[in-house]
């Protein structure tokens, strides 16, 4: 500790000009010499709370962990962190589902006049205005869709905790490739077709004037049998105990990389 | 409204951000994640085994939990945006942030099933820029001294009573260190006032940091393509 | 373990304070009764009374160790007006400590501090020392005090770790990285402080 480091120089220093003045002619007791053996004011110093050593955040975290912001006002999304660049897209507040709208944290926040955040927004790249976001969330999970393998594999800190077959879209209606992320988690609907649960991604199908907009879903089945395959209208289908499975471990604002 | 200080006097800018009283929805929402949920108050085993925390323990202890979660996610969050320019705020983030987390850690290995969940925060732009994130933290570490030194006389178990006090003096380290870097007093006054429970909660809303999470789950009818 | 046997009357007097500060006990209210009037029985206030007069002890040390310094230490700038507040803290926790203890304050020892007040470099080796010590001293007797002298205590032990961090800033060292302050017993405290050789009586 360096308390005691300190006195000990100190020690160093003084005990021996206390030796030398003392000369031996004083009878010096000692403070400590004066406290009874059983101390009245020793009782067990045990501690209420196991608290551990504090830890740094590894340098690891920062290549495993993404983050993830709601919209809170609609925003305009620019190709530079500027009011006055181009506006690559108009962000709104909700998903088709009426949930949050949210966008993917890719870098760093710029300090101009006021404060940019780099984002993925749906489809497209941009900065967005950091008065629009609400605060921020970080995951460590990351979603692998293999679209020639046909696997969907969930990695957490890096190491693979999930992998299952998967049902994509056909040669009609592919499912797109790229870098996109989870937006929302949908149970207690009717329809059997999407299976017990369904994620919402920021992810289109090439059917873009499909009426909510064309997006693509990461979702369980109703036909089982299917899987894996090319299948689907652009979907990612598993196989309902795969999905359950998948819900445990992946959380809204997963990126997705789809291959 | 975001926490701002004008000057970095400890009481005087604070209470003043505190006048305005927040929106009705954010204030209960708080209230009721500062008073611990209220669901399952159990007895609660502490790191002494067979001694169980009274129930006025268990309050205080989620009460320092949520101001713990604070701390610890601004600091965190401050680091991880990276977005700090100085070497001395990088580092106070850095290293105030794995104290803060050590302490979330301990009162929840204390609270067990007992322990709130930790709450959405939304701390503005104040962990992307520099001066509001010094402003920000003086703010924080000040409080959480207060409010340990609040609650202290209040804890019915010694245990308990010895690592609050020791878990305080760390939080006021941290507060006379920030400011240092502030160019405010480290010590202003030879002594430390506490603050009550209400007026901290009256605090800590009045920042807007504590916010309802973002609705991302949901009954509802998938509209994907399929 | 801790044990606080109150009497009635005490308990009464103790409800006042709480009352009157809408429900929390603050210092101004702690240190204006003085805890000889608080009245409590006889173990706890005696306990109460060792206490303070041990907490005294160290506080007389820190402030005649800032008072000396200053006049020998040669001290400029940050670490002069450092030792200044600091100083002026300590002579205040003096005066609040001897208040709160009336007649039952223990007389001053003589202090000597040599070579530690020498130089600047010294001093600040030796500031941070004693208000590490302090603040494990106070965290050791938590559990100890009744509740009007745990928050006196309270509000004096943070003072004391803003000093230590205040001084370890100036130094450009590092923030205090351990997440609790340990607390040290009587004994070990007392032990340190006798090895510094600062207490000549």
């Amino acid at each position: 500790m360096v308390a005691g480091g300190a006195l000990a120089l100190v020690v160093a220093g003084a005990t021996v000009l206390a030796l030398a003045s003392r000369g031996g002619t004083e009878a010096w007791v000692p403070l400590s010499a004066e406290v009874p053996a059983n101390d009245p004011l020793a009782p067990p110093l045990a501690s209420g709370l196991a608290v551990p050593h504090p830890q740094l955040l590894a340098v690891r975290d920062a290549s495993t962990t993404s983050s993830w912001a709601p919209v809170v006002r609609p925003l305009r999304l620019r190709a530079a962190p500027s009011a006055t660049a181009a506006v690559v897209a108009r962000v709104g507040v909700s998903t088709p589902e009426r949930t949050a709208n949210v966008v993917l944290v890719t870098g760093r926040t710029r300090a101009a006049a006021d404060l940019w955040v780099p984002v993925r927004a749906e489809n497209v790249a941009g900065w967005a205005p950091r008065a629009s976001l609400g605060g921020y969330e970080s995951v460590d999970t990351r979603l692998e869709v293999d679209t020639h393998a046909l696997t969907a594999t969930l990695l957490r800190a890096g190491r693979v905790v999930f992998r299952a077959p998967v049902g994509i879209g056909t040669a009609n209606a592919p499912t797109p490739t790229g870098s996109f992320y989870v937006r929302n988690r949908l149970t207690r609907y009717r329809s059997p077709f999407y299976g017990p649960v369904a994620f919402g991604t920021s992810a289109r199908s090439s059917l873009t004037d499909w009426p909510a907009g064309g997006f693509v879903g990461v979702h369980g089945t109703n036909r089982p049998d299917l899987i894996p395959g090319r299948v689907s209208h652009g979907c990612i289908r598993l196989r309902n105990a795969d999905i359950v499975a998948l819900a445990r471990l992946m959380p809204v604002g997963t990126p997705i990389e789809i291959r | 409204m975001r926490l701002e200080l004008s000057d970095l006097d400890r009481d005087g800018a604070l209470r003043e951000a505190a006048a305005a009283l927040p929106d009705e929805t954010r204030k209960d929402f708080l209230l009721r994640t500062l008073a611990g949920g209220g669901a399952a108050l159990a007895a609660l085993v502490l790191a002494e085994p067979g001694r169980a925390a009274s129930k006025s323990d268990v309050e205080i202890l989620n009460y320092a939990l949520v101001l713990e979660y604070l701390q610890a996610a601004f600091y965190t969050e401050a680091e991880r945006r990276g977005a700090l320019r100085t070497r001395t705020a990088r580092e106070t983030a850095r290293v105030l942030g794995a104290v803060e987390r050590a302490h979330v850690r301990a009162l929840r290995e204390a609270l067990g099933t007992a322990a709130v969940a930790r709450p959405f925060f939304d701390f503005g732009g104040t962990t992307e820029n520099e001066p509001a994130f010094i402003k920000t933290a003086v703010a924080f570490e000040d409080l959480g001294t207060a409010a340990y030194k609040g609650q202290a006389y209040r804890i019915d178990s010694p245990a308990l009573l010895a690592a609050a006090i020791s878990i305080h003096s760390v939080e006021a380290r941290h507060a006379a260190w920030i400011r240092y870097l502030a160019g405010a007093p480290p010590a202003s006054s030879a002594f430390d006032e506490g603050k009550s429970m209400p007026e901290v909660r009256k605090l800590v809303a009045s920042t807007g940091f504590v916010v309802q999470g973002p609705r991302t789950k949901a009954r509802a009818e998938p509209r994907f393509t399929g | 373990m801790a044990t606080r046997t109150d009497t009635a009357a005490s308990r009464r007097r103790f409800l006042r304070l709480t009352a009157a500060g809408a429900g929390t006990l603050t210092l101004g209210s702690v240190l204006a009764a003085g805890v000889p009037a608080l009245g409590l029985s006889g173990s706890a206030q005696s306990r109460d009374v060792e206490v303070l007069n041990y907490a005294l002890l160290l506080e007389e040390l820190t402030a005649a160790f800032y008072q000396q310094a200053l006049a020998r230490a040669g001290l400029s700038g940050e670490l002069r007006e450092f030792a200044q507040v600091a100083g002026g803290h300590e002579r205040e926790h003096v005066a609040a400590l001897r208040k709160a203890l009336g007649p039952k304050a223990k007389k001053a020892p003589r202090f000597a501090f040599g070579k530690a007040v020498s130089t600047p470099q010294r001093f600040a080796a030796t500031a941070v020392a004693l208000e590490e010590l302090a603040v494990s001293a106070y965290n050791g007797q938590a559990a100890n005090v009744s509740k009007p002298v745990l928050v006196a205590a309270a509000s004096i032990v943070s003072v004391d770790a803003r000093h230590a961090a205040w001084i370890r800033a100036i130094q450009d060292r590092r923030p205090a990285s351990q997440a609790v302050d340990v607390p040290k017993t009587r004994r070990e405290v007392l032990r340190e402080v006798d090895a510094t050789g600062f207490v000549r009586s």
